[in-house]
């Protein structure tokens, strides 16, 4: 059940409609739960089981990493990065369209299940809730609790990763009247928003970056769907997020912010305090400073960001390209590191916009692995954008589309805060009413999240 | 403001270009020629404009193959070409018969006969409600701008510029890589069973057809020599014409196949597929009398 299809409408309603029911206010959380578990079973029935081992499987090891932590949170760890290894990197070594892969029956079941989606986002719930309870010596929470931290719904296909202790203290009795609609509203409109109207519409263009569909591509074409590719992207993922956080607030749960206007960042260090910034601090909080940060001199400090930035791409796939995409962009952390400083002193416009530029088409360019998760087409794709096209039927593109449907990120990244904040605050319910028109009206052809795959 | 005035101004909002989006379509019509940002959405546009338009002399379905005979290559305005790049001719057959008026000629692809009918397709076509409550106001804008800079061209514009195309020397592309890979494509694909379930199928859309006064034929598209002896090519051949014998039912294409190049091996490029369309042309003036 996708966020933009009509089912998942009629299940939130129904949801929403019954969680503020009187009658069942003290069960609003076994409520959620139960939600939750038919959200994610609806797609994949089989993978229920193994969503609920998994939560279950980290519930016992947070009760036993309560009374040793030294002992037990290692093991509780290990338990769900072995899961993640075993469900995202099988297919490196096994081929599951293989009439039998081993002798041993169970084994031989659980290595021919697909992917379960949302695996790395709720694996990551996991080990922030081994980390954070079992830090701060919290008292043993109840299953239903930790169920509902792992598996509620808006976030648990595709994040934002929220950390345990941000989400625990807020699991108690909640009140229609406290319901924050406007703010609710606005974030549901806008996400539903840039995933219709701009990622799907725009998809519809970069599909044609497939292999070996790129190769009817003439060389400016190329350039122009990488940046295209950027564009949904973000939209795609940003819509994502604003649904699920609109969406936790309909509940009463406040979600983190996942984006912040990335592509004005100046450099890539800021480039990753504003994009999927819940995975980011995540990585920060959970392996980037136990490796030591930035205390351990300069060269530990560069490996560490290369391990960080690394694991962060492999995390998105078994696959080579994501392994690169990660490596170069830890390349770039390293490489800037040494800069940064004296370039904050240089009060320049100028220069910011130069900088704000280099680091836009540098993360453009990197999104070629993401969208060619294979090695060899992602460079084919590459070397094409640096040789003149030679096929006589290009596909042709419209600039004119391409430019309206990419609009709306470039207006969130470049208008001026004072519209929004000054005389726009007047007709701000109309925007966002004309945005509900538009994805009705201008909806891209149905294509799943982007992160779904994750 | 209050959040129940703020929802309010957001509906009304919502509500107003909605409004303003339906009064346009009908005003306009549904069947506005939106731009297409594939080939596919193409050959859409040119399904509503048959649709909308009198019912022309000679309709055209089939694959991608088709789908580069473009209309203007074509010397008689009543000819449309409704081949489905990516899709199967059963579709856009099946999309003909239903039709409440039928064209003199139907023209059917016999290559690529593998993929079945794409049924929600037949359907949105054959309904006569099928128009759209609202168009959808971005891409209608684009449309007006790119009809106003690059309006569809006649054949009569493009004549000139045709005739100096096929005068040219045949284009000396090297599209080995490109044909390599199709027929390996060529030599994997086991279209027997699709091909004999849509043979029979066409077989029966052909008797429905003519039974209301539609004449159909039959025709091959030619391939590049490699691709011509390649697995799927031969079994496609041979379940055709075994299902369809009768000469008289295959439309002759003349062209001296020493001037045809394929962008892949597969599909004709520019300057032969106004070759073909030439051959196919001087075939139905004949039928059809001085345009």
């Amino acid at each position: 059940m996708t966020f933009t299809s009509w089912q998942f409408g009629v299940f939130v309603a129904i949801v929403f409609a019954v969680y503020y029911l009187p009658a069942l206010k003290a069960f609003q959380v076994q409520l959620l739960v139960l939600a939750s578990l038919f959200f994610y079973g609806y797609g994949q029935p089989e993978l229920l089981a193994l969503l609920a081992a998994a939560v279950f499987g980290t519930y016992v090891f947070l009760v036993l990493a309560l009374r040793d932590r030294r002992v037990w949170l290692p093991v509780g760890i290990a338990f769900n990065l072995a899961l993640l290894a075993f469900f995202k990197y099988k297919l490196l070594f096994i081929d599951p369209a293989a009439p039998s892969l081993v002798d041993f029956a169970p084994l031989d079941f659980l290595l021919k299940l697909p992917l379960p989606i949302g695996i790395s986002f709720f694996v990551f719930h996991n080990i922030s809730l081994l980390v954070d309870l079992t830090r701060q010596k919290a008292a043993t929470p109840t299953l239903t609790s930790v169920f509902l931290y792992i598996i509620f719904f808006p976030q648990l296909v595709s994040g934002p990763i929220t950390r345990a202790e941000m989400f625990m203290p807020q699991i108690r009795p909640k009140y229609f009247a406290d319901i924050p609609f406007v703010e609710a509203a606005k974030w549901v409109l806008i996400g539903f928003f840039f995933k219709l109207y701009v990622a799907n519409n725009l998809n519809e263009m970069t599909s044609y970056m497939s292999f070996p569909l790129y190769e009817t591509l003439q060389t400016q074409d190329r350039w122009l769907l990488v940046f295209l590719y950027s564009y949904q992207i973000y939209a795609d993922f940003f819509g994502y997020s604003a649904i699920a956080i609109g969406l936790g607030l309909l509940f009463g749960y406040r979600l983190p912010i996942n984006f912040n206007l990335p592509y004005i960042s100046t450099s890539f260090s800021e480039f990753w305090t504003r994009w999927h910034i819940s995975l980011s601090t995540w990585l920060r909080t959970y392996l980037y400073i136990p490796l030591g940060g930035n205390r351990r001199g300069v060269w530990r400090t560069y490996l560490n960001l290369m391990i960080v930035m690394g694991l962060g791409g492999l995390w998105h796939g078994a696959g080579f390209g994501y392994l690169m995409w990660g490596l170069l962009h830890g390349l770039m952390l390293v490489l800037e590191r040494p800069l940064l400083a004296r370039l904050a002193s240089i009060d320049s416009a100028v220069l910011r916009a130069a900088r704000m530029t280099l680091v836009f088409v540098c993360v453009t360019m990197l999104w070629i692995f993401f969208k060619l998760p294979n090695f060899e087409h992602a460079v084919g794709y590459l070397s094409g954008m640096f040789t003149p096209s030679t096929n006589p039927n290009p596909t042709k593109l419209f600039y004119s589309l391409a430019l309206l449907y990419s609009l709306p990120v470039l207006m969130q990244h470049f208008a001026p805060r004072s519209l929004s904040e000054g005389n726009l605050r007047h007709v701000e319910p109309y925007l966002y009413g004309l945005m509900a028109a538009l994805m009705y009206l201008e909806a891209g052809p149905e294509t799943s999240f982007i992160y779904f795959q994750f | 403001m209050s959040p129940v005035q703020w929802l309010i101004k957001c509906g009304a909002g919502a509500a107003i270009v909605l409004i303003a989006c339906g009064f346009a379509t009908a005003r306009f019509g549904g069947g506005l020629q939106m731009p297409a940002t594939t080939t596919r959405d193409g050959t859409l546009i040119t399904l509503s404009r048959f649709l909308r338009e009198p019912v022309p002399d000679i309709v055209m379905v089939g694959s991608s193959l088709t789908f580069r005979l473009k209309e203007e290559y074509f010397a008689t305005p009543r000819l449309r070409n409704l081949a489905l790049a990516g899709g199967s001719p059963v579709t856009g057959l099946e999309i003909v018969a239903n039709q409440p008026q039928l064209p003199m000629f139907i023209l059917v692809e016999a290559n690529v006969l593998s993929r079945s009918s794409d049924t929600a397709l037949v359907e949105r076509y054959s309904r006569s409600d099928s128009e759209p409550w609202f168009f959808r106001p971005v891409r209608a804008a684009v449309a007006a701008y790119e009809q106003r800079l690059h309006a569809p061209l006649t054949h009569e514009q493009v004549a000139l510029n045709l005739l100096r195309l096929v005068e040219q020397p045949p284009s000396d592309f090297d599209s080995r890589v490109y044909a390599d890979r199709a027929l390996q494509q060529f030599n994997a694909e086991a279209p027997a069973d699709a091909t004999r379930i849509n043979a029979k199928r066409i077989g029966e859309l052909i008797q429905r057809v003519e039974q209301r006064g539609a004449r159909v034929l039959l025709f091959e598209l030619p391939y590049s020599e490699p691709i011509e002896g390649s697995q799927f090519a031969r079994i496609t051949r041979q379940i055709i014409h075994a299902q369809f014998p009768d000469q008289e039912r295959w439309l002759r294409i003349d062209v001296n196949r020493s001037e045809l190049r394929w962008a892949d091996g597969v599909h004709l490029d520019e300057r032969s597929a106004v070759i073909l369309s030439r051959s196919i042309n001087e075939t139905f003036q004949k039928f059809l009398g001085p345009t």
